[in-house]
């Protein structure tokens, strides 16, 4: 190449790198796009957030609540059951099927934050493990084999949990009759439940500060903490919790049987109760953020709103609206995946929002904050 | 009219200001190019290059690399889904399959959260652990690899679908013993022992035994693009450099080829590649057959279903699952910026670890999988077998490694293990408790480095583990 050419285009490429550099700039400018942002990050950088408070009340007034919860409606379950056991009759069984229900709202929130001993000591897939093994479970049934919570603890997690007693209660919506349930079925139904109530017994032991305090292990991140180095470690778990959940209900939980139009893949079918399982779901990032269960606590919030007011109040919204457009698919679900499909496919959109809103905005905030 | 004045004298504000900037954010990257030690510590943050994850929680393995396109990223979850799926004895509306007999019910269950498995604690199930078993082959040369026992195979599944017998139980007793450092510093050591009980029939008496823990899932895709040629040049199979360290490489059989290829997978590297990695997983784990080996684990014994409805997992299925362990982003370094890290590092490199824990390696092409490829990694492994001494020896061959032989197993991520699956047991069959009780059970090719740790002064053997912790 001759230099001169060189030189001719070189230039020309300067000027046309300029060119699109200054249309773009002219175009943010016009549209303000960018501005927004710039100051958020700014005002993350300078601000240090002292998050201990909020890493306690996660912990203690939102993890560890709902775990108790949790253990305490599972015992409830537990007496209904042996009621049905020692007198099968209707009113028995819809009491237990009723408290199989509330049983799986703090469940299903809990899923908000699935790290930590419910995974590592195996209690998510022995509580909750999908699909049931009914071939295996109609072998056990059948046998002769003794039914008691250890043979039960012996078994695979897909015979046991919430989804094997919602099994045996319910069956096929809420039609069950008590004159249908066997004796068999009756004992492997306390048998299993007694089970259920030893787990969740266990989970809410590894979070308490009187057991194995994993309650402490995050709200003194980055302090004596052996597991968070640092309080944004903490706080980034905080907000991944949020966003596997908006993830898994967004593209899994409604999408999968929706795009596939299969009823099989529905989650908790036999109880017809997916639309309040996906709503409690969505509740418990609505709990993580406001930093309540019972009690309130401070939360996610309070740092977000110290930031960018803005994004706060837009988010507590979206996560009510994606609780609300939920609450409006038709019961059951698994009619409404091919009967209502607009009602569906708003409320993954709605789940989608928050998810969206969690990935780009919140955790590139906690990313970009500095903490204690 | 006015408008356009407008926007003309805004273009000249621009182009000035365009200008401005182009001179400060030379100045800023000449800043940066002038200090290499900065340049260097960006880049080793980055342990897997472009699909580097900055996540050191709980999710830390199980991230999508970020660089997938979106495409990537769909088919990427679309395998995450088949990795979580759990499956059941057949006929089943979802995921049937399973078994008769196996080891576990989903990849999940093993792998927690695409990370390391453990052995059992007292009373509790084998879950993210097991055990492979053969036959002495006193006159073969290797290339057949591990000789079947009959009834058994070469993987003793401890769990069956109702009404099938397991084919056995293990149990797993320690015995305590102690290793002490030059500064008089008491180290516990725990030596494992195995005994195959509830036998479903008789077992020869000369069976071999190999216990392997569940080994983390991310940066799989990198290693498998690392060239065949970086591997065996760092090969010194009968160390003529005379530094004590060897490096062998292994041959296995590639099912896809239909003869032997390089093995990088696995605790003896005896996988060649990923996908027959996965496959063998669902075959020799789950019962579950695909395409690439068709035939049930089972098939020759009493538990065998005889159906004949093999491959029960589809293509696509062993496709997109392969593609979700090929494309798991790497953990990022930590506290790189701290001194003892530092130090550490140093450490590691004049104890000479590093002469098999190889920091850096470059990826080649992995066909179909551009985010692996051409990638500077640090996965400090040379994916290469070495002699581990008498104590970590399982004893049992496996292709052209010996019964003292492990591959060099990477180490990024390793101390995330903490945070992502709530322990820290190390090793093959996760007799460590700790990192230090890793190091000091290393022999063999491995001993004079042990002994420089053994000689170290406390604080610089935790700088060494601090060291280790920020990988």
């Amino acid at each position: 190449m001759r230099f001169n050419q060189y030189l001719t285009k070189l230039f020309c490429r300067t000027l046309s790198a300029l060119l699109v550099l200054s249309i773009g700039l002219i175009g943010c400018s016009l549209t303000g796009c960018g501005s927004d942002d710039d100051d958020v990050t700014t005002a993350a950088e300078e601000s240090v957030f002292d998050a201990s408070t909020t890493l306690n009340d996660f912990a203690n007034k939102v993890v560890l609540a709902t775990y108790t919860d949790l253990d305490n409606k599972a015992g409830e379950l537990l007496g209904a059951v042996q009621a049905l056991n020692a007198a099968p009759n209707q009113a028995h069984l819809e009491l237990a099927q009723a408290a199989w229900k509330a049983a799986r709202t703090p469940w299903e929130q809990s899923e908000a934050f699935l790290f930590g001993p419910v995974d590592t000591q195996g209690l998510d897939p022995a509580l909750d493990s999908w699909p049931v093994n009914r071939v295996d479970l109609d072998g056990v049934l059948n046998s002769g084999q003794g039914l008691t919570e250890a043979s039960i603890d012996a078994l695979e997690d897909t015979l046991k949990g919430f989804h094997t007693i919602e099994y045996l209660l319910f069956r096929d919506g809420d039609q069950r009759k008590a004159e249908d349930i066997t004796p068999r079925e009756l004992e492997y139904l306390t048998a299993t439940t007694e089970n259920l109530k030893a787990k969740t017994a266990q989970l809410r032991r590894a979070w308490e500060a009187s057991g194995e305090n994993y309650a402490g292990e995050v709200a003194n991140a980055g302090d004596t903490s052996t597991i968070y180095q640092s309080q944004k470690d903490a706080m980034q778990e905080m907000v991944n919790g949020m966003i596997v959940i908006a993830d898994e209900v967004a593209n899994g939980k409604i999408s999968d049987p929706f795009n596939e139009s299969d009823t099989t893949l529905v989650e908790s079918q036999f109880s017809f109760n997916s639309i309040s399982d996906f709503q409690d779901n969505i509740r418990g990032i609505q709990n993580v953020y406001m930093g309540k269960f019972m009690a309130d606590g401070q939360g996610l919030n309070e740092f977000v709103n110290g930031v960018d007011p803005n994004l706060d109040a837009r988010f507590q919204t979206e996560v009510q609206t994606a609780i609300d457009t939920i609450g409006a698919i038709p019961d059951p679900f698994r009619d409404s995946i091919t009967a209502q499909r607009a009602a569906v496919q708003a409320a993954i959109d709605a789940v989608s929002t928050v998810q969206q809103t969690l990935e780009n905005d919140i955790l590139k905030l906690v990313l970009d904050s500095n903490f204690e | 009219m006015m408008v356009e004045t407008v926007k003309s004298n805004y273009i000249s504000y621009v182009l000035f200001f365009i200008a401005l900037l182009c001179t400060l954010i030379a100045a800023c990257d000449s800043s940066d190019l002038t200090d290499p030690a900065k340049m260097e510590v960006s880049d080793k943050k980055f342990s897997g290059g472009e699909t580097t994850v900055f996540d050191a929680t709980s999710h830390a393995f199980s991230t999508p690399a970020p660089n997938l396109s979106a495409d990537g990223l769909a088919k990427h979850l679309e395998g995450d889904v088949e990795f979580e799926a759990v499956f059941v004895t057949v006929p089943a509306e979802v995921n049937p399959g399973l078994g008769p007999v196996y080891n576990n019910i989903s990849c999940i269950n093993c792998h927690a959260r695409d990370g390391r498995g453990r052995a059992p604690t007292s009373g509790e199930k084998l879950t993210s652990m097991l055990f492979r078993v053969s036959l002495p082959n006193p006159n073969g040369d290797g290339t057949q690899g591990p000789v079947p026992v009959p009834g058994f195979g070469t993987q003793l599944n401890n769990r069956a679908i109702f009404g099938v017998p397991p084919e056995g139980t293990v149990t797993i007793n320690y015995t305590e013993g102690e290793f002490m450092t030059s500064d008089g510093v008491k180290v516990h050591l725990r030596t494992p022992s195995y005994k195959i009980e509830n036998a479903y029939q008789p077992l020869p008496d000369d069976v071999e035994i190999s216990p392997r823990v569940a080994p983390v899932v991310f940066g799989l895709g990198l290693l498998e693009a690392v060239p065949e040629a970086t591997i065996l040049a760092l090969a010194d199979e009968d160390d003529q450099d005379g530094d004590g360290i060897s490096g062998k490489p292994n041959y296995v059989w590639d099912v896809q080829k239909n003869g032997l290829s390089l093995g990088r997978f696995g605790w003896k590297a005896n996988q060649p590649t990923l996908i027959q990695q996965v496959a063998s997983a669902y075959h020799d784990d789950m019962g579950i057959t695909t395409s690439l080996l068709p035939r049930e684990s089972s098939d020759g014994q009493p538990q065998y279903d005889g159906r004949g409805d093999d491959p029960e997992l589809s293509d696509e299925i062993l496709d997109v699952v392969t593609f979700y362990v090929q494309t798991l982003a790497v953990p990022a370094r930590r506290g790189l910026d701290d001194p003892i890290v530092q130090h550490g590092e140093e450490l590691f490199e004049s104890a000479g670890c590093s002469g098999c824990h190889i920091p850096t390696l470059e990826t080649g092409t992995l066909s179909d999988v551009p985010e692996v490829s051409n990638q500077t990694i640090h996965p400090y492994t040379d994916l290469l077998l070495h002699d581990m001494g008498p104590g970590l020896a399982d004893n049992r061959p496996d292709f052209l490694a010996s019964g003292s032989e492990w591959r060099t197993p990477p180490l990024w991520g390793i101390g995330l293990v903490k945070v992502v699956n709530g322990h820290t047991n190390f090793l093959h069959d996760g007799r460590a408790r700790g990192l230090l009780e890793a190091v000091l059970w290393h022999g063999g090719e491995a001993e004079q480095s042990r002994d420089a740790v053994q000689g170290m002064s406390a604080s610089d053997r935790n700088a060494l583990i601090a060291f280790l912790e920020s990988l």
